[in-house]
């Protein structure tokens, strides 16, 4: 011990506890996305009311659509892909509140300090949101498919159930990349972060294609499958489930699929760089990961 | 030395309680109003440069529109009455939402969000007008919404009434159908200040089944009979076809459209007298209730 107090083996200290093995970061990297994730697929049991709301909102908007649909002698076939759109829709609300909105909540909540203090990557935190609230949607779109096949009579005639599972996959994981991204943006809005999500909703599921073909949009719709992870998993989507809609494809799935997965990696990276910037910019001014009041 | 003499307050009666949502004379109720009107306008539309405000009340609405068009070209070609349909609908029903949620949204806000509402009790003011107040402005600035909307409706080929808007029929039903939107959301607000979980979420959930039942977008009569009663039953529903009338020059088709424009409006008068009646005792019950419990010190956002 130093005459200060200070133990001589301290810098000694610090570097073997915090220069884990590689084994060591990933074992404490997939314990905290199992962390992050548990509340997400397992507070609904505690909290009923969070699966009404996840289930009537997107319930709503697909029985008005049905409607619509009913009152100017679609085929049924629309009904079905109205369905499935409900189903996707869900995903994309949860990319929207539930990852891009989050750090800005967590921040208002004063948990953002915690995250940054704790011995934990904000990547890992991230991943575990997405990874809990993809499984925790998984289950709310199940029971919207299941729900609106009963009440609509919706049928599907699924040929390559492993094509629409792997574009599910891809597609909810590239939307979920793009709402890591859209969190910083959130978090550095401030204020007009509520509104911003406003936007990403009704006008990008108008864009994505989610209700009405994106090939109907034109230009725009070939826009949207470049960059919104929405409309190429919509697209593709209603193609494999619905296959008496696959005219209305604008690509072929093979290559809806291909786009998904340059957007997963894209959007990967950029997260990657933009929880790095939120992370940096919040320590050094300490003011944006930190509650206003 | 002054002496203070206890002043005697008898908490028993309904008609004599200082503490009330309904206190004070017409005056202090319209300035209440105002003030809160101002604070609202400060609330809602000045989070954003004017720029940015105008292309957000611009692009929702009319990604809305899109989205709803896009839709209805599914089952054919679009002709001018559906779209005339459909952007009147869907306009009306931009006020329709706001003004249902906004009473809610400003109790629910001072009491979680600024955590006001103790004092606003403390303060002379009345917490009805307030919560009216908050509304209008939320409805106001959904108009603006509501008449870009309806100017590219027309744009786009939405077939206007010949010579131009009714507007004495328009005034008329604009009047009565916020006086009864209003109403019906002075209620909800005091059912959801009531709640323990999730209040924000109700008003929301509300007005999306006002959306489905009350015939926005499509007609009444497409929906099942159940929900058709249902649907007939609210105001929404007699005031978008009130609105439509007078844009449009044009009844909708199906049930709604059989009936005389002034026994519309006979039926909307009659609904919006019942829920002016009712929405104030309503809310007072509501209010004294959450005051009671002391509910208006808690936080149901989750």
């Amino acid at each position: 011990m130093s005459a200060a107090g200070v133990p001589k083996d301290l810098h000694a200290r610090i570097y073997a506890e915090t220069e884990w093995s590689l084994s060591h970061k990933l074992r404490h990297a997939a314990q905290s996305v199992v962390g992050r994730a548990y509340p997400r697929i397992f507070g609904m049991s505690r909290e009923p009311s969070w699966l009404f709301f996840d289930l009537v909102f997107p319930t709503l908007g697909m029985c008005s659509f049905v409607f619509l649909l009913r009152s100017r002698g679609a085929d049924e076939a629309w009904i079905s892909a109205t369905i499935l759109a409900s189903a996707l829709l869900t995903f994309w609300t949860s990319v929207i509140w539930m990852m891009a909105g989050q750090f800005r909540w967590e921040r208002d909540s004063g948990n953002m300090t915690l995250y940054i203090t704790a011995p934990v990557g904000l990547g890992s935190i991230a991943l575990g949101m997405a990874v809990g609230g993809a499984v925790g949607m998984a289950f709310r779109a199940g029971i919207i498919i299941l729900g609106g096949s009963l009440l609509f009579g919706a049928q599907y005639e699924i040929r390559e159930p492993l094509l629409l599972a792997l574009t599910m996959l891809l597609g909810i994981a590239a939307m979920y990349a793009l709402g890591v991204c859209l969190a910083a943006v959130f978090l550095v809005s401030g204020r007009e972060a509520d509104h911003l999500g406003d936007l990403l909703n009704e006008p990008m599921q108008l864009l994505g294609g989610l209700f009405a073909p994106v090939r109907s949009l034109g230009i725009f719709g070939l826009l949207a499958i470049g960059i919104l992870p929405l409309a190429p998993a919509a697209d593709a989507m209603r193609q494999l489930a619905v296959p008496q809609l696959a005219a209305s494809g604008l690509l072929p799935v093979p290559v809806e699929l291909g786009i998904l997965a340059v957007m997963f990696v894209v959007f990967s990276l950029l997260s990657h760089f933009s929880l790095a910037f939120i992370e940096r910019r919040g320590r050094a001014d300490g003011k944006l990961l930190t509650r206003a009041d | 030395m002054e002496s203070c003499s206890p002043v005697q307050i008898d908490l028993t009666s309904r008609t004599s309680r200082p503490f009330g949502p309904l206190r004070g004379d017409a005056a202090d109720a319209a300035r209440s109003l105002i003030a809160s009107a101002r604070l609202a306008w400060a609330i809602e539309g000045n989070w954003a440069e004017p720029f940015f405000l105008l292309v957000y009340l611009i692009i929702r609405p009319l990604a809305f529109l899109g989205l709803f068009l896009a839709v209805l070209s599914i089952g054919g070609a679009l002709n001018p009455a559906s779209i005339g349909f459909v952007v009147v609908g869907q306009a009306v029903f931009q006020i329709v939402g706001a003004a249902m949620q906004g009473p809610t949204h400003a109790l629910l806000d001072d009491r979680e969000r600024y955590r006001t509402i103790r004092y606003i009790f403390a303060t002379p003011s009345s917490l009805l007008p307030v919560s009216i107040g908050r509304a209008l402005v939320k409805a106001l600035i959904a108009a603006i919404s509501a008449v870009i909307v309806i100017g590219v409706g027309a744009l786009i080929g939405m077939p206007m009434r010949a010579g131009g808007p009714d507007l004495p029929l328009l005034l008329v039903v604009m009047a009565l159908g916020l006086t009864s939107i209003v109403g019906l959301g002075i209620a909800l607000g005091a059912v959801c200040v009531q709640l323990r979980n999730d209040a924000w979420g109700y008003p929301q959930a509300v007005a999306g089944s006002v959306f489905l039942l009350c015939g926005a977008i499509f007609p009444l009569d497409t929906l099942p009979r159940a929900l058709q009663l249902i649907g007939a039953a609210l105001p929404m529903t007699w005031w978008i076809e009130g609105v439509r009338r007078a844009l449009l020059g044009t009844a909708s088709p199906g049930l709604l459209g059989e009936l005389s424009t002034p026994l519309l409006l006979l039926v909307l008068t009659v609904g919006t007298v019942l829920i002016t009646l009712a929405a104030p005792r309503l809310f007072r019950i509501g209010i004294d209730r959450a005051r009671e419990k002391g509910y208006l010190d808690r936080s149901t956002a989750s």
